[in-house]
């Protein structure tokens, strides 16, 4: 359980507000995975999943370690084939075609770059693969994205952990896609650059971008997703944005009330009501209220806690 | 294609990052060439230079030459009788050179101040050319030795002046005060040479008639002039000429070493590459290369084009080294390049090969270098393949490496005839394009099924 004052959660109720608005569940959909599954021998990575992300939507994939969120992304990017269903993105078809993948832009759980190569060398690589009409421009500016301008003829084997993660998104959008798969983005980074990553996403969201995002921190999901998938041994437990899945499955909150050297701990799935009814009984002092949050939610889908 | 670019020079630059590849693929085949160039070679100023003397003069300073030469600590002197005897055994391999002081030196030493030379005739091993420069500077060297006595040598001395004198008398570009002054000075030179004469009592004054005009026009080397000292005016005129090379055998030892620098060059590109895509696969760079919207075959070439670039690197700095620092000659130009092309393109393929069969660095590595070393030994990679026992000759045409040596020898030194040529060039072609096919499927078609 956290605790979140009282004005924390109007704050957040009107998050919502927001976001409800910004995502439209008619919007074309940008991607379509229908009951992919994928066995490796005798472990089923992912068991039958579903899911619609909409054009321009922040989803997160929330999950303890092998509940086959990378295997799902790998499978969405076309770079594991699945057993069976099938994935489409911008209802253009598989990832299989080249075409089609031009729109997604991945960064992988590991970091994948060249150690021995510099940050621009690096960058400028994909640029040209991806046959950008001007690299080195596109390169400039993705270096200032991530701030690293000043380490960018700096060998990557030299660099942090937390710059190789931003270098490794950097990398992940050097042709500006419309479709972008951060797989743990923030894995392993001091809270410097997770800062620096999640103002980045949030860049990405504001132009536009679709963008999934797999981590089992919920504060992230919580923080920069309009909807959150549930994943644990390759199902989808249940999908919704963060109140919605608070709501269904989080339980309730716990009002304490102060009155001089005495709290008081109420039970109630309705704090601002019992808040005011608390006031208007009097000689309160103090009040705090602690209510469900995603890990209330993974814990009552699984009965295990998201990071054991 | 720009992708395909974008993709082999980021391979090249990982290349030349990586400072054990850059030693393995450019460095240590050259040191390897050179090495055992020098061992094969056998100079190197460690050990004696077999020279075959004929000795043709019975001058004073042909006799003080071979006795000088005879104690000379870099050679070892062998007699012979003929010039031709003497050459027949440089033929045989048995000596280096051959030097004759031909029945022509006394006239030579004569003429020495009227514009004439001391001739000394030598003839090289062809294969032993890196040693040509050294029997050169000796001869000279022992040829000057031999002055102070010659000056000592009055009744000599008086002939030499008295040529210098006429020819002097009969030159028309000097003034008549000139050739007072010149008769003036060959004066004092046969007083000098007098009074040297008269504080040396050893010294016999045995002078000879005339230098017999004997000099055989037959007597000749047996080949074109190589090189000759007789450019600008020397006292000495060293005349060193080469045999030519016998077919079949190399030129020299350079002309073995080398393409055995290709085998140990091709083979470091190979396990460079190899391990290049597998690294890609196990740091999980492979899968961003699968995103791009490329094929996996622009995939391929991609990689394959970097790998034909650094073996072709190798190729140039290996042929440029032994025609530049050891002077080796190309016979066919054009078909060198070919050959270096095809070698190129079959040992990318087999990067690629190995590649596919290696699943992970390690693997690449280990057993992959493991393999290529011993296709590498077997091909003629450190015994050349002509000192091989049969056994182990017919075990080499199923390695690679053999047949670059052969594709590689033909337009190098043995001047194989272009039909012959065909058979190597075509294997090697046969070997890249397995590679590439094997190997592609190996990596694994990126997507889908
Ligand atoms: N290539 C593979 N071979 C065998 N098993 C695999 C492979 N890839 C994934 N798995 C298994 O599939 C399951 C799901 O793995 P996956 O990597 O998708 O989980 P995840 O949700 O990404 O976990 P994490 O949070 O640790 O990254 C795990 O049990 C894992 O061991
Ligand atoms: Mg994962």
């Amino acid at each position: 359980m956290r605790e979140f004052a009282y004005r924390l959660h109007l704050v957040a109720a009107s998050r919502d507000a927001r976001v409800s608005l910004r995502y439209q569940p008619f919007a074309a959909p940008m991607l379509t995975i229908r009951d992919i599954r994928k066995s490796f021998g005798q472990t089923t990575a992912v068991g039958g999943l579903s899911l619609d992300i909409a054009a321009g939507e922040v989803f997160g994939l929330l999950g303890p370690n092998g509940a086959g969120k990378s295997t799902t992304i790998a499978i969405t990017t076309g770079l594991l084939a699945p057993d069976s269903g099938s994935v489409d993105i911008l209802g253009l078809g598989s990832p299989a075609d080249p075409r089609v993948r031009m729109h997604l832009g991945l960064a992988p759980q590991d970091i994948t770059l060249y150690g021995e190569l510099t940050a621009r060398e690096n960058l400028m690589f994909f640029a040209r693969l991806y046959g950008i009409a001007s690299p080195r421009a596109r390169v400039d500016e993705l270096l200032a994205q991530v701030e690293l301008d000043t380490r960018a003829n700096d060998r990557v084997a030299t660099f942090s952990g937390g710059m190789k993660r931003r270098l490794n998104l950097a990398a992940a959008i050097v042709h500006d896609p419309q479709l972008v798969l951060l797989d743990e983005p923030t894995a392993g980074v001091d809270p410097q650059s997770r800062n620096r990553i999640l103002e980045l996403v949030r860049t990405l969201a504001a132009a536009g971008k679709t963008i999934v995002y797999t981590t089992h921190y919920m504060e992230e999901a919580a923080k920069l997703c309009d909807r959150v998938g549930i994943v644990d041994h390759g199902r989808m437990l249940d999908v919704g944005s963060v109140s919605e899945l608070i709501a269904r499955h989080g339980g309730q909150s716990t009002v304490t009330v102060t009155r001089g050297d005495a709290d008081q701990r109420v039970l109630t799935s309705d704090p601002v009501a019992e808040i005011a009814h608390q006031f208007a009984a009097g000689g309160v002092t103090g009040v705090r209220v602690e209510r469900p949050d995603l890990e209330s939610v993974f814990l009552s889908l699984t009965g295990r806690s998201l990071r054991e | 294609m720009r992708a395909v670019l974008a993709l082999a020079h980021k391979d090249l630059r990982l290349l030349f990052r990586d400072k054990g590849d850059v030693f393995f693929t450019f460095v240590f085949p050259m040191l390897l060439a050179v090495f055992f160039g020098f061992v094969f070679g056998g100079s190197g100023g460690a050990s004696k230079i077999d020279l075959a003397l004929v000795v043709e003069s019975d001058s004073k300073i042909a006799a003080g030459m071979a006795a000088d030469l005879a104690a000379d600590a870099s050679f070892e002197v062998k007699r012979f009788d003929t010039r031709d005897a003497a050459i027949d055994a440089v033929r045989a391999g048995k000596s280096t050179a051959a030097v004759i002081l031909p029945s022509t030196m006394q006239d030579g030493v004569e003429g020495l101040f009227s514009g004439g030379g001391i001739p000394i005739d030598a003839v090289v091993d062809p294969a032993r050319r890196a040693e040509a420069g050294l029997i050169q500077g000796k001869l000279n060297e022992l040829a000057f030795r031999q002055f102070p006595k010659m000056f000592a040598d009055t009744a000599q001395m008086k002939r030499m002046i008295a040529r210098a004198r006429k020819s002097f008398a009969q030159s028309s570009d000097l003034t008549p005060m000139q050739k007072l002054e010149a008769g003036a000075l060959f004066s004092a030179i046969e007083a000098f040479s007098s009074s040297m004469n008269a504080k040396q009592p050893d010294a016999k004054s045995d002078a000879k008639p005339d230098a017999r005009p004997d000099a055989r026009p037959d007597a000749r080397p047996a080949a074109e002039p190589a090189a000759s000292s007789q450019s600008t005016w020397s006292p000495i005129a060293v005349n060193i000429a080469e045999l030519p090379a016998r077919a079949g055998q190399p030129r020299s030892s350079w002309d073995v070493t080398f393409p055995q620098g290709f085998v140990w060059g091709l083979a470091g590109c190979v396990v460079a590459f190899a391990s290049s895509v597998v690294s890609e696969r196990t740091r999980g760079t492979l899968a961003r290369l699968r995103l791009a919207p490329i094929t996996g075959l622009q995939l391929m070439a991609g990689k394959g084009l970097a790998c034909f670039a650094a073996a072709l690197l190798v190729e140039s700095l290996l042929v440029g080294l032994a025609v530049v620092g050891f002077r080796s000659s190309i016979a066919q130009p054009v078909m060198l390049v070919v050959a270096c092309g095809a070698s190129a393109f079959a040992f990318s393929g087999l990067a690629m090969l190995l590649a596919g069969l290696c699943r992970t660095e390690a693997e690449a590595h280990g057993a992959g270098r493991g393999a290529i070393l011993i296709l590498a030994l077997v091909g003629g990679g450190s015994i050349p393949l002509f000192f091989m026992p049969p056994l182990l000759r017919t075990l080499s045409f199923g390695s690679p490496f053999r047949w670059v040596v052969a594709a590689v020898e033909g337009p190098f030194w043995r001047d194989t005839p272009l039909a012959d040529q065909v058979t190597p060039l075509v294997v090697l072609m046969a070997i890249g394009l397995f590679g590439f096919i094997v190997g592609i499927r190996g990596i694994g078609r990126p997507f889908g099924r």
